[in-house]
């Protein structure tokens, strides 16, 4: 038995970028909804500029969700047909994929997603909008999981495949997306000298821990669960490519799990601390870094995942 | 300075994009069994997968000993198995070829014998 090829590398890539792009325009929606827009209530100013910021990433991101989306259904098209770009357009194979599989159908159904997102984002002044932009971001992010190895474990363990793929992925993007946003929130309060910046930042990051530690929770359990499935035992972890990735993986997540356990259990104390002490500055600008240092491993991870999916499941090659 | 090396980590894990790019429908089994022999022609030939497929961009070829091939075109695929019918063709080995897309997009190619007769 021998492989199909396929141009891996730009393979790799686009679906690291795809995967990060659609978590983080998520993310900084969820993260409004569920800790900014309460912990920004009295707070216009700082509110009114995280806003903007927010949006200006939410845009990025969804652009690069639909430009590496894109990329993703014509490398794949390229691959199948061993045609060139220009070909693959006209042959009618790109037309075979979109239509006769079920990554062309889900890529559809995503792009559609993603357009209705971008009406949301420029409506979003109305909750409805808002509410409803939030839904077909989560949708966007769920839907991978119909893309990949989940969509084609066969028979019952399918659905428990899917599932769990489902709240991984959205539980990724929540917390990523949410640390984005977290770091967007801290620039904004540096910004407004006359914002009470440290009670606002403790605030909202005890709001922002309970949000994380639900997603790392879900990760956990869901993560435990593809384990299952895709390798199957411990043997298969270690002696397969596909589980050593996965160990690295594991590894860059513990490292996220110890900067955010500091965030919460060091720097969000010490923010609650009378103003004027000299720990709250210190405190709010390790925030600022621990953020951008959880967002760097994050981005890693979204790498170890791009090239996840194109590996054998380790449990097709341990008996 | 711990940052950027934090930073720097990420290009480098896009160096594993220089692996190969697995495939992951795996044959799991098929009728008439793979290596085996059976008394006469077969009227189909079935394959069992490890994970499902997409019918339009998946395939089997069959040709006996003559290299003629036997099989009567369009495989039917539903969800992980395969099969195509058989012309009736005489004994000797059978060559079975099979190209399949699971549904995460990965191809798969392989091939086995079977003996007729004999």
């Amino acid at each position: 038995m021998d492989f199909g090829a396929a141009d891996n590398g730009a393979m790799i890539a686009t679906r690291a970028i795809h995967f990060a792009a659609t978590a983080i325009v998520t993310g900084t929606l969820v993260f409004p909804a569920v800790v900014a827009n309460p912990a920004l209530k009295s707070q216009e100013a700082a509110a009114k500029l995280f806003r903007m910021q927010t949006r200006y990433v939410a845009w990025i991101s969804l652009a690069a969700t639909v430009i590496s989306g894109l990329a993703w259904v014509l490398l794949l098209t390229m691959s199948l047909s061993d045609e060139s770009l220009g070909e693959a357009i006209t042959s009618g194979a790109l037309r075979d994929v979109l239509s006769l599989t079920q990554f062309g159908s889900v890529s559809q159904v995503r792009l559609a997603l993603a357009i209705l997102l971008a009406f949301c984002l420029a409506f979003e002044r109305s909750a409805f909008w808002r509410w409803l932009g939030l839904g077909a971001a989560v949708g966007l992010t769920a839907s991978i999981a119909w893309t990949g190895h989940a969509a084609s474990t066969p028979h019952t363990l399918g659905y428990v495949h899917l599932t769990a793929d489902v709240l991984h992925l959205c539980a990724a993007a929540a917390w990523i997306g949410g640390v984005v946003s977290l770091v967007l929130l801290l620039a904004a309060i540096a910004k407004i000298p006359a914002s009470p910046g440290a009670t606002l930042v403790y605030d909202a990051a005890r709001r922002f821990s309970t949000l994380g530690m639900l997603s790392v929770a879900f990760l956990v359990l869901s993560g435990i669960v593809n384990a299952w499935i895709l390798v199957g035992s411990v043997r298969g972890l270690f002696v397969t490519e596909y589980g050593q990735l996965l160990i690295l993986k594991l590894v860059i997540f513990a490292l996220m799990l110890a900067f955010a356990a500091v965030n919460r259990f060091w720097l969000t104390p010490r923010l609650a601390l009378r103003s004027g002490k000299t720990e709250q500055p210190e405190a709010l600008r390790q925030l600022a870094r621990n953020g951008t240092i959880e967002i760097a491993l994050g981005l890693a991870i979204f790498a170890v995942v791009g090239v996840l999916g194109t590996q054998h499941p380790a449990i097709h090659l341990v008996q | 300075m711990r940052l950027l090396s934090l930073i720097a980590v990420i290009p480098l894990l896009f160096l594993f994009a220089t692996g190969e790019v697995g495939a992951h429908a795996f044959l799991d089994h098929a009728e008439p069994r793979v290596g085996n022999k059976v008394a006469a022609p077969p009227r189909e030939v079935t394959l069992w997968f490890t994970q499902k497929l997409e019918p339009a961009f998946s395939s089997i070829t069959v040709t006996n000993a003559a290299g003629e091939r036997v099989d009567t075109g369009k495989a039917r695929v539903s969800g992980t198995q395969m099969s195509v019918s058989l012309r009736p063709a005489g004994s000797g080995t059978y060559h079975v070829n099979w190209r399949v897309l699971s549904v995460d997009t990965h191809t798969t190619n392989g091939n086995f014998t079977f003996q007729v007769g004999q």
